[in-house]
């Protein structure tokens, strides 16, 4: 269980002002989709939530820790975006789940490791699968197993970028059911960025909209009512 | 076996089998870092260091490490601040260590035969002190590397979310540069610096296709190293040609091996699967 505090944060690339006077409280236990359009700031803001990246203003806080220190407890599940650039990696799912367990490889006795991961798999509907070779399986596989890597560690919230992007509609689907099982079930916080409006929302109990700004954080049921007329303004949150 | 008679093939052997197994327990994970090109730069660092090890009188395998250790952590803060640019780092520090080797050798004046002794390895020319140093490498790699095992996993897979997992990948990184350069180091002796990599890179890659687990891939390919090295020397033994040269064909004879019997376990399975497919009354 874990509450995320963003307070005034701003962060500029290049001298160029990307994000600015962005305040969200996040409540453990929520979905929380973030929403907007190419380039707008969607992924920035998740590395500032994940302490992959500082704010030049302003304080990230986990459970009331800074970010840059919560994250040495690791506790933060994260599945990146761009995982693919490493298809290739010589790897089989289990050992892909264990290292999620990386902070705590150092107290945890083989047989526990074991479990945990057989557990996360079991989780993710992954089980059978964890002798197979990461690049052997589709991307909806793939993405279930990059959860289960993220949740191995006990995280008190799970942030995820884009985790449904070059994934056919009904494994995205999948992990969208995925998704709102954890959130429902365990209670985990989760974080995602997500192009796929319709259904992020439909899944999401709020919706963060950012367009170089907050320009909309709130219930998404009231987010689909205020642009569902209008597709062209759901990014823009206008 | 009457090449183990000899002292200095004993030396040889043992040298051998060190590098044979510390080059792909390193290389593994040079090769997933998408780095395969680190070990040939960090071998131009080592030869500046032997020349200049001749120059102000170190003991060349002594000063080779002590430059290639600098020469991987300069490579290693170079790639870190020009991440988009990594490669262009390694480019210039392997020009600057094959210049200053070529300013250091003409200052001291190395014989020919030392220097090619560098450059194409000498296994059989391996000293007691060689093999200490060696030894030395071997064991600070293998700690290294088994301490820090799975953070260097993790770090290779992504290290986003090796950072954000809580890992201090800027210490993962540069122990494992540090790592690197030993291991260079350490097989400069028995194949000279411009075949170490092969030695890193080539088991790695004959295995790779066989689509294994990391442990797995990393087991078979030091087993396709030590066989490489021990095939290598005993053949350089009997028909009396360059023992570095002979010990990477081999490598690359195993690789081969291991393309040709992918491609027809390949070949074999579609022909099952499609034999499997075919309906009953056209079989």
């Amino acid at each position: 269980m874990c509450g995320i505090k963003l307070d005034n944060i701003y962060f500029s690339y290049s001298g160029t002002s990307l994000l600015s006077n962005i305040n969200m409280q996040i409540v453990s236990g929520e979905f929380i989709v973030i929403l907007g359009p190419n380039g707008s700031g969607k992924s920035t803001l998740l590395k500032l939530m994940t302490g992959l990246i500082r704010p030049m203003q302003g304080t990230v806080e986990i459970e009331g820790i800074p970010v840059q220190e919560f994250r040495k407890s690791g506790r933060i599940g994260y599945v990146p975006q761009n995982y693919g650039r490493n298809t290739g990696f010589p790897a089989t799912v289990e050992e892909i789940v264990k290292m999620g367990l990386v902070s705590q490889h150092t107290s945890l006795s083989k047989v526990a490791s074991r479990h945990i991961v057989g557990h996360m798999l079991t989780l993710v509907g992954m089980e059978e699968m964890r002798k197979r070779r990461i690049s052997d399986l589709s991307g909806g596989q793939q993405q279930r197993v990059m959860v289960a890597r993220a949740l191995a560690g006990n995280p008190g919230a799970l942030f995820l970028d884009e985790p449904t992007s070059g994934i056919d509609p009904e494994a995205s689907a999948k992990i969208y059911e995925l998704l709102k099982h954890l959130n429902t079930t365990l209670g985990v916080t989760i974080v995602m960025v997500s192009h796929d409006v319709e259904k992020a929302t439909r899944w999401a109990s709020r919706v963060a909209c950012v367009n170089y700004g907050l320009c909309y954080f709130g219930d998404s049921g009231e987010y689909r009512k205020r642009h569902g007329q209008d597709p062209h303004s759901w990014f823009t949150g206008a | 076996m009457e090449l183990l008679q000899y002292d200095f093939m004993q030396r040889a052997l043992i040298a051998g089998l060190i590098t044979a197994l510390v080059c792909p327990v390193i290389g593994i994970f040079v090769v997933v870092r998408r780095q395969s090109l680190i070990g040939d730069g960090l071998g131009h660092i080592a030869f500046a260091g032997v020349t200049g090890g001749y120059l102000v009188g170190l003991y060349p395998i002594v000063a080779a490490a002590a430059l290639t250790v600098f020469g991987s952590v300069m490579i290693e803060f170079i790639r870190r601040r020009h991440s988009e640019y990594a490669d262009m780092g390694l480019a210039v520090i392997f020009y600057a260590g094959a210049a200053l080797a070529v300013i250091f050798g003409t200052l001291v004046r190395i014989p020919s035969s030392g220097m090619l002794s560098f450059l194409f390895g000498s296994i059989m020319t391996v000293t007691y002190t060689d093999l200490a140093l060696i030894m030395v490498n071997a064991v600070l790699v293998i700690t290294t590397v088994y301490i820090l095992f799975d953070k260097l996993i993790i770090t290779a897979f992504d290290e986003d979310v090796a950072e954000v997992s809580g890992v201090n990948t800027f210490w993962v990184n540069m122990f494992f540069s540090i790592m690197t350069a030993l291991v260079v180091v350490t097989g400069m002796a028995v194949v000279g610096i411009l075949l170490v990599s092969a030695l890193m890179i080539i088991p790695v890659a004959a295995v790779q296709g066989l689509k294994l687990g990391f442990r797995d891939t990393m087991a078979w390919a030091v087993t396709f190293s030590v066989v490489s090295v021990l095939t290598g020397i005993v053949l350089s033994f009997h028909l009396d040609i360059a023992p570095g040269g002979t010990i990477v064909m081999s490598a690359v004879c195993l690789y081969i091996f291991s393309l040709i019997w992918q491609s027809v376990s390949q070949m074999r399975s579609r022909a099952k699967g499609n034999a499997a497919a075919l309906p009953q009354d056209s079989r």
